[in-house]
């Protein structure tokens, strides 16, 4: 057993903090939340030049060919920050899906998205909400023609392409198309959490057999993995955001002086913060135990994925909870950080698979027939 | 990042399965109740089959007879009993107290003792508790005076787990009369058969006994049975209490692993695709898949030597309470069998589940209170401002 971060990833967590904390102090969160585009271009070229957006591209595709490990690394760091980009989604799962996949397409379209120049979304879900291969009724093909509506896609504003997945009569299928093919249109959804989410709606999209993303069939097949990944970095950010309010609170706990004595010295409060590290440090280290199940290659790593994410989805939600009684009346207010870690715990549980769906997960694998 | 077991490791894990295979738990006489831990019951013939392998000295250093194996094995071995459910309740006392004796005992215990652990003949109680000493231990009265080449023990400890069939006790007493709070307190050891010694049960809710209270009068232990120097027993206890902690709840992640999937069994017989039940056994498997990862955490940093007090804490904070929450869901799956004692003709799962919920009412309590191990965590790890002592 060792616990303890490899001497790259250790870097990578280092300047990735660094940067973070000049470059994305959370008042520009905070602006990048109210404002309907709240895309940070400046911040997305200065990470590519980084090469982040690259990590999980492979050497040959411009990528660093950076391990699950060093992409979680990072992504901590980016929870840690409340980062708002397509990272997760482009970088980590579109990125994997394409690696995936393989093919023409998809590998001209890495080394663009290694340099950070392109942004892919994912058009996964639909009006059923669930991110399940039998839930899906978008009927694509291709060639031909497609109409139809997808829900919940992040970023669409400022992806460039999109992995959109549907059914055809082989089961699961994945197109890849440009976001600028006549007739997909990206509407914006009202979102509290201050993610930029959209409905996508395709009429009458013409595609061609070059925009299939693997076999017709598929298209799950080829997800599954990179969904995977995707569940592990939205577990890791929101361990990474859950460890920050446990900071901002114990922090408050300190200075927050009522009745002649910090707050933190009053049993109620103490507890209250014992618990949170409780949540986060569980949350945690379960996710780091489920990647190197993942990147041991054990068959119980999509368990491990699942269990990962439902867990820290509701433990590091339980820290933002109680981190708003902590933090007292001034964690209500738009001008506090505390709502935005908050909002985006939420939107990280639900991305990737949500608590029920990796729950049943998680009940196969116990035994439950 | 690597949680996996080397080469080595898993030929040892293997090793200590096909043990457990050619000697199931069961054939082993019980002679003490299992107190729900995880650790099973207490048992003096599996302890001493576990002392013939070597297992129960295999950590300690080669000069006191040890085979030097790292930390990790002794997590493998616990984990391994506790997925087996086999009776070693002694187990992690023993390992407590032999480290303590390597690190801290005088010669005399290392040469009388540590042989004795080892072969599995030794086994241990604590003595820490009084009738007005609990979360504030410091408020303790037992007291012990130097007369010549022994202490003269006075005092009475309770809730000591197993201290009617154990061998020995560590008792923290007062040895300075004039020091008060964390000054002047040694930790003595305490052979069960010296004269003055009286150990009487004390029944639990359980309608069983495995704890003790234990009156000393007059009790004379040979100078040098102490446990560091005397007057440092304070540094002794507070040394002693992360690694007693986590010893002794680190089996507790596969112990209810264990349990769930004895409840997963009853509700693909009894209840089938029972939706309800189905997600709330999912959604427990992932809070103890969450508690096993706290706790190597937690070993991680306890073999580097670094600061786990935090970890530790919360790690049996949420092993005790899970417990209660799994139990108390065990209950609930039962429906009206739950109340059924094991031996009763309609008991399910052969009655285990009603004991240990009753058990595990204790476990917030034991070793620290869940409110105790919270204010460390908030005082000690995360660096609050403790609570101001009232005045008196």
């Amino acid at each position: 057993m060792d616990l303890s971060f490899s001497p790259s990833q250790q870097l990578l967590q280092q300047s990735a903090r660094a940067l973070l904390q000049q470059r994305c102090p959370i008042e520009r969160v905070q602006e990048l939340a109210l404002d309907p585009r709240g895309f940070a271009a400046d911040l997305w070229k200065e990470i590519a030049t980084l090469g982040w957006p690259g990590l999980l591209v492979p050497t040959e595709l411009g990528g660093s060919g950076g391990s699950v490990g060093d992409a979680l690394a990072l992504v901590e760091e980016l929870g840690r920050a409340c980062f708002p980009s397509p990272f997760i989604g482009s970088a980590i799962v579109a990125t994997t899906a394409l690696t995936t996949a393989g093919g023409r397409r998809a590998r001209a379209l890495l080394p663009a998205l290694a340099l950070g120049e392109r942004i892919c979304a994912l058009a996964l879900l639909e009006e059923s909400g669930r991110l399940d291969p039998d839930a899906l009724a978008l009927a694509v093909a291709a060639p031909g023609r497609v109409t139809g509506r997808k829900l919940f896609v992040s970023d669409a504003h400022v992806a460039t392409d999109v992995i959109a997945l549907g059914r055809s009569p082989a089961g699961p299928t994945a197109l890849l198309l440009p976001m600028d093919r006549a007739g997909i249109t990206a509407r914006p959804l009202d979102s509290m959490t201050g993610d930029k989410l959209f409905e996508l709606e395709l009429v009458d999209v013409e595609t061609g057999p070059d925009d299939l993303l693997g076999a017709p069939g598929d298209g799950w097949a080829l997800l599954a993995p990179a969904l995977g990944i995707g569940a592990l970095a939205r577990s890791a950010e929101m361990a990474g955001a859950a460890r920050r309010v446990l900071e901002l609170c114990v922090e408050h706990a300190r200075v927050r002086v009522q009745g002649g004595r910090p707050i933190g010295a009053y049993q109620a409060v103490q507890h209250a913060c014992a618990d949170l590290f409780r949540d986060v440090e569980s949350a945690r280290w379960l996710m780091w135990e489920a990647a190197w199940k993942l990147e041991s290659g054990r068959p119980d790593a999509d368990a491990a994925i699942a269990a990962s994410k439902a867990y820290g989805a509701e433990a590091c939600l339980r820290v933002a909870r109680r981190g708003h009684q902590i933090m007292g009346a001034i964690g209500y207010s738009e001008e506090h950080p505390l709502h935005l870690f908050h909002k985006r715990i939420l939107a990280a549980g639900l991305a990737a698979g949500d608590a029920t769906r990796h729950l049943e997960t998680v009940a196969k694998s116990i035994g439950l027939a | 990042m690597d949680f996996g077991l080397s080469g080595p490791e898993q030929a040892f894990a293997d090793e200590v399965r096909a043990f457990l295979r050619a000697h199931p738990p069961e054939t082993f006489q019980e002679d003490g109740t299992d107190a729900g831990y995880g650790s099973g019951a207490h048992s003096r013939t599996f302890t001493r089959a576990l002392g013939e392998r070597g297992w129960l000295s295999m950590a300690w250093p080669r000069e006191h007879g040890g085979q030097a194996r790292p930390m990790s094995y002794l997590l493998i071995l616990l984990e391994e009993l506790a997925t087996a459910g086999a009776p070693f309740g002694p187990l992690s006392g023993c390992l407590q107290v032999s480290d303590s004796i390597i690190r801290n005992g005088s010669e005399t215990l290392q040469r009388e003792i540590l042989p004795l652990v080892a072969r599995g003949e030794a086994t241990f109680w604590q003595g820490y508790s009084e009738p007005d000493a609990g979360s504030d231990l410091l408020a303790l009265k037992t007291h012990a005076r130097l007369e010549g080449d022994h202490w003269v023990l006075d005092g009475r400890k309770i809730w000591s787990s197993h201290a009617g069939i154990a061998t020995y006790g560590t008792v923290l007493a007062r040895t300075d009369p004039t020091s008060t709070r964390n000054r002047g307190l040694s930790m003595l050891m305490v052979d069960n058969r010296l004269p003055g010694m009286d150990v009487r049960p004390i029944r639990s809710l359980t309608g069983r006994v495995y704890h003790y209270e234990i009156f000393m009068d007059g009790v004379r232990v040979p100078r040098d049975w102490v446990l560091g120097k005397p007057g440092e027993g304070f540094n002794q206890l507070l040394k002693g209490l992360d690694t007693d902690r986590f010893w002794g709840r680190f089996y507790k992640a596969p112990f209810l692993r264990r349990i769930l999937g004895l409840l997963v069994d009853y509700v693909n017989a009894a209840m089938p695709r029972d939706a309800v039940a189905r997600r709330r056994l999912a959604h427990a498997a992932g809070e103890i898949a969450a508690l096993r990862a706290l706790f190597l955490r937690a070993a991680w940093l306890i073999e580097r030597g670094m600061p786990a007090t935090g970890e530790v804490s919360a790690a049996k904070v949420m092993a005790d309470e899970l417990g209660q929450r799994v139990l108390s869901m065990g209950m609930e799956l039962l429906g009206p069998y739950a109340v059924l004692r094991a031996g009763s003709r309609w008991a399910r799962l052969r009655g285990e589940i009603e004991h240990q919920y009753q058990t595990s009412w204790g476990h917030t309590l034991a070793g620290g209170t869940s409110e105790i191990q919270r204010t460390t965590i908030a005082v000690r790890a995360l660096g609050l401002p403790a609570e101001p002592r009232a005045r008196g």
